[in-house]
């Protein structure tokens, strides 16, 4: 009995180590001699759960690759501090360079900071941190313009008057606050547009689906429901259809995912924002190695935004 | 057997009256405040269908707690079997079946996983689980690649999406079904009676010649058998499966649980009780909505509640 412990102790104990090993041996490259410094690159990616952190990174590796430099990706796993001492991790193993799409725009500060005086480049993609100095150069878009563009097709499509309900991202996240900003600055050119609802549903499917669900049991008129994410515009989309009331309530979306191309090819959403993830991948990632190589670039890089509607949706379509 | 019956209906304890007032009152205030809308047949419709899945994994859950133990891995069995259900659910490539079948014997599988963990690898419960919610959601994160996965026969849509006679939804339907078996099972079954045995005293309900192994791995099997119902039914209902849906649906169902009065030592608490306690939910998330409350707020006033549940518990049981 005693023994059988002892062993299945041992088993787990070799298991783990197997484990970390494992995980951490994961960039098979043979060390070379010390003496010509290996490149190597890291992606640091806030999680890796979504179709938009999926297309980021893939963007990113695919530059690596056209540029023939070594690239490791870390999955933050949305945990600040796991973040940071992913981070921190690099540096003390000689890193060449960072690309960063922070899990906290504050908490990031002191690690992008230790980088930089390591003398280490270090470019934010996406979210810009909240001491923008701190690194060498930022790479994204602007969150008001996405709102601006996604408000502005809802309210001309509306006729510039009406009800439209918001459906927020986690509150008080950049992304959530900047889209959101966008579509009020819209609405001081539309006196005659009110906002009937405004609420969060954490950028989920579900928990839009039953919110607009309870919402439409009001009875309240909606003529268009503009959503600051793609996932949680589907789950609006299916609570209209139920209703039946898709003739009546106009949906829009931002980040382009495939399903929300997919239901505007069908017509059933009437126009979802591209924050044209992959080019911000890509121009990450070149921007990061030609600091690298000691070229100047802008501190602050913007990717455009597209609008996507039935008539260019096949465009992007895969 | 005609005193059992009578003996299950009865309300043994302060608390079950609690939860019944607790309800209509609520049920009532919301009635007043908004009587245009939430007093709505249509909408009253609306909250069972919106109950419905927290309602199925609460019954799974219910057993659980009775038995002494916690699930944290349905919401991340909700998941995965979300996504596979959906993966196999494309036009022109699987019968219907294999999508069904997929999800529920997945579930099933996970929760087997969970029950042989706790019961031969005496594992407390909360960290199995805790071990498995972690690793299913990584799973399902993988098999979806990380992305949503749509595009689904009309078929499929119709397992959640349909209604019964054109007014009841088909996830009310399976939540009435699945709660009356689930009564069925743990009021007039011996497997019923001897979960709460081993939920009361583990090692009387043993030296009795109970197998306590076997009770503790089927009621983790159940749960997971339901989660994965759920999970079918949710991607049903979303028309897609999603690897990051079902976050936090244990917890929900765990408060169901505990606001219908079963006790979180074990041993003790009605099937009825559960359901009132996923109604609540869902009329709370409701009527709040419909009145605009900010989510903020309803999470205060769903957490206040589970404490006002627990606080009763804990009086009606001062008073016996």
């Amino acid at each position: 009995m005693k023994t059988g412990k002892l062993v299945t102790r041992m088993l787990i104990g070799l298991l783990v180590i197997i484990m970390i090993a494992g995980c951490t041996a994961q960039p098979t490259a043979a060390p070379a001699e010390p003496a010509a410094k290996v490149q190597k690159y890291g992606l640091f990616m806030s999680h890796m759960t979504n179709a938009f952190t999926i297309e980021m990174s893939d963007a990113v590796k695919a530059k690596a690759a056209e540029l023939g430099v070594e690239l490791t990706v870390y999955d933050g796993g949305q945990d600040a501090a796991k973040q940071v001492s992913q981070v921190e991790t690099a540096v003390t193993q000689g890193i060449t360079g960072i690309v960063i799409e922070p899990v906290s725009v504050d908490g990031i500060v002191p690690a992008i900071e230790a980088a930089t005086k390591a003398g280490i480049p270090v470019v934010v993609v996406n979210q810009k941190i909240s001491k923008p100095e701190a690194a060498s150069a930022f790479v994204g878009v602007s969150n008001v313009d996405g709102g601006v563009m996604e408000m502005k097709t809802a309210a001309e499509a509306i006729g510039g008057k009406g009800n439209v309900a918001f459906l927020l991202g986690p509150m008080g996240s950049d992304a959530q606050l900047g889209r959101t900003e966008g579509y009020y600055n819209v609405l001081k050119d539309y006196p005659d547009i009110k906002v009937v609802f405004e609420q969060t549903a954490n950028w989920k499917t579900d928990e839009a689906l039953k919110l607009v669900e309870n919402w439409l049991q009001t009875g309240t008129e909606i003529n268009a429901i503009v959503a600051n994410n793609d996932g949680m515009a589907l789950g609006a989309l299916k609570a209209v259809e139920d209703a039946k009331l898709l003739d009546k309530i106009k949906i829009y979306g931002l980040d382009a995912t495939p399903d929300a191309l997919a239901a505007v090819k069908d017509g059933r959403m009437a126009a979802t924002v591209s924050q044209s993830t992959t080019a911000q991948g890509a121009t990450a990632m070149e921007t990061v190695v030609k600091l690298v190589k000691g070229e100047k670039v802008d501190p602050e890089i913007l990717v455009s935004f597209t609008l996507i509607t039935i008539e260019n949706v096949g465009e992007y379509l895969k | 057997m005609n005193k059992t019956l009578r003996k299950s209906f009865e309300f043994s304890s302060l608390r079950e009256v609690g939860i019944f007032i607790a309800f209509f009152v609520i049920l009532a205030i919301l009635m007043i405040l908004s009587p245009n809308a939430f007093a709505k047949p249509a909408n009253l419709v609306n909250i069972l269908k919106q109950a419905s899945i927290n309602g199925i994994l609460a019954t799974g859950m219910m057993f659980v707690i009775i038995s002494g133990g916690i699930d944290l891995s349905v919401g991340s069995i909700v998941a995965l079997t979300g996504v596979i259900a959906a993966t196999f659910a494309h036009p022109g490539e699987y019968p219907l079946i294999v999508p069904i079948v997929l999800s529920v014997v997945i579930g099933a599988a996970v929760g087997l996983l969970n029950g042989v963990s706790v019961a031969y690898g005496n594992i407390p419960p909360f960290i199995v689980t805790l071990g498995t919610m972690t690793i299913v959601r990584g799973v399902a994160l993988i098999a979806a690649k990380g992305q949503p996965v749509f595009n689904v026969t009309k078929l499929f849509e119709g397992i959640a999406g349909g209604f019964v006679f054109n007014t009841i939804p088909h996830l009310v339907v399976y939540f009435v079904v699945i709660t009356l078996v689930c009564a069925f099972i743990i009021t007039r079954t011996v497997f019923g009676r001897r979960v709460y045995a081993v939920g009361g005293n583990e090692t009387a309900a043993r030296v009795s010649g109970i197998n306590v192994d076997w009770i503790k791995i089927a009621v983790y099997t159940l749960s997971g058998f339901l989660a994965g119902i759920a999970g079918l039914l949710l991607a049903s209902r979303l028309v897609s499966g999603n690897p990051t849906a079902g976050q936090a649906y244990e917890l929900d169902a765990i408060a169901a649980v505990i606001i219908g009065g079963v006790s979180m030592a074990g041993g003790a608490g009605k099937w009825y009780g559960t359901v009132i306690g996923a109604l609540l939910i869902a009329v709370i998330g409701n009527g709040l909505d419909i009145l605009n409350v900010s989510s903020h707020f309803q999470l205060i006033i769903k957490g206040s509640i589970i404490i006002i549940a627990v606080l009763l518990d804990m009086k009606g049981k001062g008073k016996q």
